[in-house]
């Protein structure tokens, strides 16, 4: 397992800079062929309930904020097999997006309430609160924050009873590759907690693969 | 009654030659006999060919220079005088038809000599006789073929500037054609700029309308890629001349038009400042798309003029596509049949328009355009096919489709896999291309390229001669090998043998070595099952390995070759006393700081590579991991990571915690 490097950096390193902020920094943990598992939280009143969860990342643009992949729900109950969807993210590098999601109805309100689920993101809510962290320069700062919204489903068709309406808030974290997020759908469960681990395939160690477009 | 002259003077290609030839045909048949050959080819290509078959040229070229040597040694004037006129302007005229658009004419008329004879007569004093020479050498100048013009030679340019001044439009669009032609390098344009050419060339643009096309053309290559040249057109008397060439988008010449459009993208493509103007914008893409619809030579040019337009330019893909370029280049995609030259600009601009938009390539499969992409791979002309794969290349740019599995099926892999043994070197590379970015394929569809024979090619073509067709291939197994199945890895292997990609390790290009270590970390990647691959016959691959890092220079390779050794690390305890013994043989070596020199490289990715085999070589469940921490400390690997605490790079200093964590899980970690 990976030692969890304590997160020692303050709000001072990450506010109060110039505007034309630089873009996140590559991520070894968060590249293209990099697994994660872990589970998605579904319970509501009447259950308690979570789905086992795969991600593999698929795709990376730094330079767009952009970033994609699969993400395979293992024990859903209406589903014979697991479920596999492709989601693209949006990074938020203030840059190419902010904060503030402006679509898929979620209000201003909604993002800071999701936002500050975070820990990692209450050094940054005041900046964000005065001009939406537009002078933010997070190039920085030891964690990704993200919303992964979900594309299609690859191996089970849309009359497959689930939806993928919604979006999920997403906090990468650089030093050991976890990741947190919250489902943010309407008409579902709010708050619906995804956690996930960077995950090795029985490997004693970090393994690296790659491709690249021509 | 009389008899018609025609019965004496047959039209057989043969009789006139004969004719022309003959030392005893009286010079007014001579006349005749120049004057029907010029009627019987021009616009005929077929025409043409027979005549050149028979040996007209040399013929026609030799009447040309015997009147030229009467002209200049009799002089005087009269009948006489008048009829070697004739002579001289029918024999340029026939000579000038057989150069158009017919490359065989122009090597003809290149190897008679020709060329110098016609030179000799701008000079001449009968305007008529200089126009004809004039008309000729413009149109030999239309050809690839044409010898180039040497600015740089102080007499030519001398010349060059008589003939620009020339009051005759022939002769002044002649010296047009000439830059056009042969202006390529940097040093010419500015030799051009200097002489004062721009500003006789922006003169011409008010002149008739041959002056107007011929210095449009010019212009553009005079300031293509030459930003200095270009402030010259752009900025005197506040852009007048460029309001010229703008205005001239409106012209109504389609030539005119597409030439001024050429002009203002060569001008505009030379600085990130020129042009920007959002009118502009829209009009230039609005005028080329209008173009596409001429049913001729303008037509067939226009895609290459848009195509140079959005090349590389997101802003311009954008405006494009929001002006429906994509829909109208697919429109006339499906109208169909074309000459080859259209075919190939309209894939090309295609291609262009989705090499970095989503929303194109979308539209692009929305308009279920790939049918024809797909169908031209197999076209006649090279030059088709090459733009197919290109435009196929960068449509499948994306993950979203990739993901989807879009594009591995047999109509795309089938042919794709068939243009790997093509005859142009061209189309072989744009193929690799191709497939580089379509085996990239997330869904299970692999095999599917395995078992139409693609990656037994590939292996072929990574022992090919040129380099660039072996970078490509190795490129394409190695997108072929990320995240693929254990059985697909071993057939891609077992085509490969190690001995084939042991070459390829230390193969003369630097860059298919950084592609061959990439491909064989893929290879190592996935179930721990992989790792073997590189420990088959007695590990020769990993010795091959371990010789390269110790040998080559080239950061990219080396990050290639640390990530390669980081994947074989993070196996079982074997794998990763192997990479050890690679990384720090024997004491007393020099490859001993090689992992200092390393972490100290001023390129972070090699400095990530080479924590994350420190980090996996550490990983604390392995039972010899105290062994290995007590080596790496030996060899000074704690206090450099200790120095990286404020590294710039944030993933280096993050990694770099992180192995210093595991380090000090083993005892003292002071040294």
């Amino acid at each position: 397992m990976p030692v969890r490097v304590v997160d020692n950096s303050s709000p001072s390193q990450v506010s109060g800079t110039t505007p034309g902020n630089a873009l996140p920094q590559p991520c070894t943990l968060l590249s293209v062929g990099q697994a994660f598992s872990g589970t998605q939280n579904v319970s509501s009143l009447q259950k308690d309930e979570a789905w086992r969860v795969n991600v593999k990342i698929q795709g990376c643009d730094l330079d767009h904020g952009y970033l994609c992949g699969t993400m395979e729900a293992l024990n859903v109950p209406m589903a014979d097999t697991p479920v596999v969807t492709f989601w693209e993210g949006e990074i938020v590098d203030t840059k190419n997006y902010t904060f503030f999601t402006g679509k898929w109805g979620a209000t201003e309100e909604d993002d800071i309430k999701h936002w500050t689920k975070f820990p990692s993101f209450l050094p940054l809510l005041s900046q964000v609160e005065a001009d939406g962290g537009k002078s933010l320069d997070l190039s920085n700062y030891p964690y990704i924050f993200m919303r992964w919204k979900e594309q299609y489903f690859v191996n089970v068709g849309t009359d497959c009873g689930l939806t993928i309406a919604g979006f999920y808030y997403v906090c990468f974290s650089c030093s050991d590759g976890s990741i947190n997020g919250f489902y943010y759908d309407p008409n579902s469960s709010p708050f619906q907690k995804l956690e996930l681990k960077s995950t090795n395939d029985g490997r004693l160690g970090f393994s690296f693969s790659s491709y690249e477009l021509q | 009654m009389p008899t018609s002259a025609a019965s004496n003077h047959s039209g057989r290609p043969e009789d006139l030659i004969g004719r022309l030839n003959s030392t005893h045909t009286p010079y007014e048949a001579k006349l005749k006999a120049l004057r029907d050959l010029k009627n019987q080819i021009i616009g005929n290509r077929t025409k043409k060919q027979v005549f050149l078959k028979l040996g007209a040229v040399p013929s026609v070229v030799s009447i040309l220079s015997a009147a030229s040597s009467e002209d200049s040694a009799q002089g005087g004037g009269g009948d006489n005088r008048e009829f070697r006129d004739s002579m001289l302007i029918q024999s340029a005229a026939a000579i000038g038809s057989f150069a158009c658009g017919l490359d065989a004419g122009v090597k003809a008329v290149l190897d008679a000599g020709a060329f110098s004879l016609l030179f000799s007569l701008i000079s001449h004093l009968n305007e008529k006789v200089a126009d004809a020479g004039a008309r000729s050498l413009k149109l030999i100048y239309q050809s690839k073929l044409a010898p180039k013009y040497d600015f740089l030679q102080e007499k030519n340019m001398e010349f060059l500037l008589y003939l620009l001044n020339s009051k005759n439009e022939n002769v002044s669009g002649l010296a047009a054609s000439i830059i056009t032609h042969s202006c390529q390098t940097t040093v010419e344009q500015l030799a051009l700029s200097e002489a004062g050419v721009i500003k006789r060339l922006v003169s011409l643009l008010g002149g008739s309308l041959i002056q107007r096309d011929a210095s449009l053309e010019s212009l553009a290559a005079v300031v293509k890629e030459n930003s200095e040249v270009a402030s010259k057109f752009m900025g005197p008397e506040n852009g007048r001349a460029l309001n010229v060439v703008i205005e001239l988008m409106k012209d109504k010449y389609p030539r005119t038009r597409l030439l001024a459009c050429m002009c203002l993208i060569c001008t505009r493509n030379t600085s990130s400042s020129y042009l920007r103007d959002s009118g502009i914008q829209n009009k230039l893409v609005l005028v080329l798309l209008e173009l596409l619809d001429d049913p001729g030579q303008v037509g067939d040019e226009a895609p290459f003029v848009l195509s140079s337009l959005i090349t590389e330019k997101e802003d311009m893909q954008k405006i494009a596509f929001d002006e429906n370029v994509v829909d109208k280049l697919c429109e006339h995609l499906r109208a169909g049949t074309f000459q080859a030259k259209r075919l190939q600009g309209l894939f090309l601009a295609l291609g262009d328009l989705c090499s970095k938009l989503e929303c194109c390539r979308d539209r692009v499969i929305e308009l279920q355009v790939l049918n024809f992409v797909t169908e031209a791979l197999a076209h006649d002309s090279a030059e088709v096919r090459g733009a197919a794969c290109t435009c196929l290349k960068n449509v499948s740019r994306s993950v979203k489709k990739l993901s989807a599995g879009q594009f591995m099926n047999e109509a795309v892999a089938v042919p794709l896999v068939q243009l790997l043994c093509d005859t142009s070197t061209s189309v072989q590379v744009a193929a690799l291309g191709a497939i580089s970015n379509v085996v990239v394929d997330f869904m299970p569809h692999k095999s599917l390229f395995i078992q139409c024979g693609g990656v037994k090619q590939l292996v072929q073509l990574s022992k090919s001669m040129e380099s660039a067709i072996r970078v490509n291939a190795v490129w394409a197994l190695k997108n072929l090998t990320f995240l693929v199945n254990n059985k697909c890895k071993d057939e891609i292997f077992s085509e490969l043998t190690s001995t084939t990609l042991i070459s390829l390790l230390s193969d003369p290009e630097a860059s298919v070595q950084e592609q061959a270590f990439a491909l064989i970390r893929n290879l190592v990647d996935g179930s721990l099952y992989s790792i073997e691959y590189v420990f088959g016959e007695d590990g020769l691959l990993l010795h091959a390995i371990g010789k390269q890092l110790r040998s080559t220079s080239q950061i990219d390779v080396q990050i290639q070759v640390m990530y390669t050794l980081s994947n074989v690390a993070s196996g079982n305890e074997c794998h990763k006393e192997a990479v050890m013994n690679q990384l720090l043989p024997q004491a007393g070596n020099d490859t001993e700081t090689l992992l200092i020199k390393f972490l100290q490289s001023t390129d972070s990715r090699l400095r990530t590579a080479t924590i994350w085999a420190l980090i996996n070589l550490t990983f604390p469940s392995s039972p010899g991991t105290s062994s290995r921490v007590t080596e790496l400390k030996n060899a000074g690997i704690i206090s450099q990571l200790k120095n990286m605490d404020n590294d710039p790079c944030l993933d280096v200093k993050l990694r770099a915690k992180m192995a210093l964590g595991q380090l000090m899980m083993f005892g003292d970690a002071s040294t």
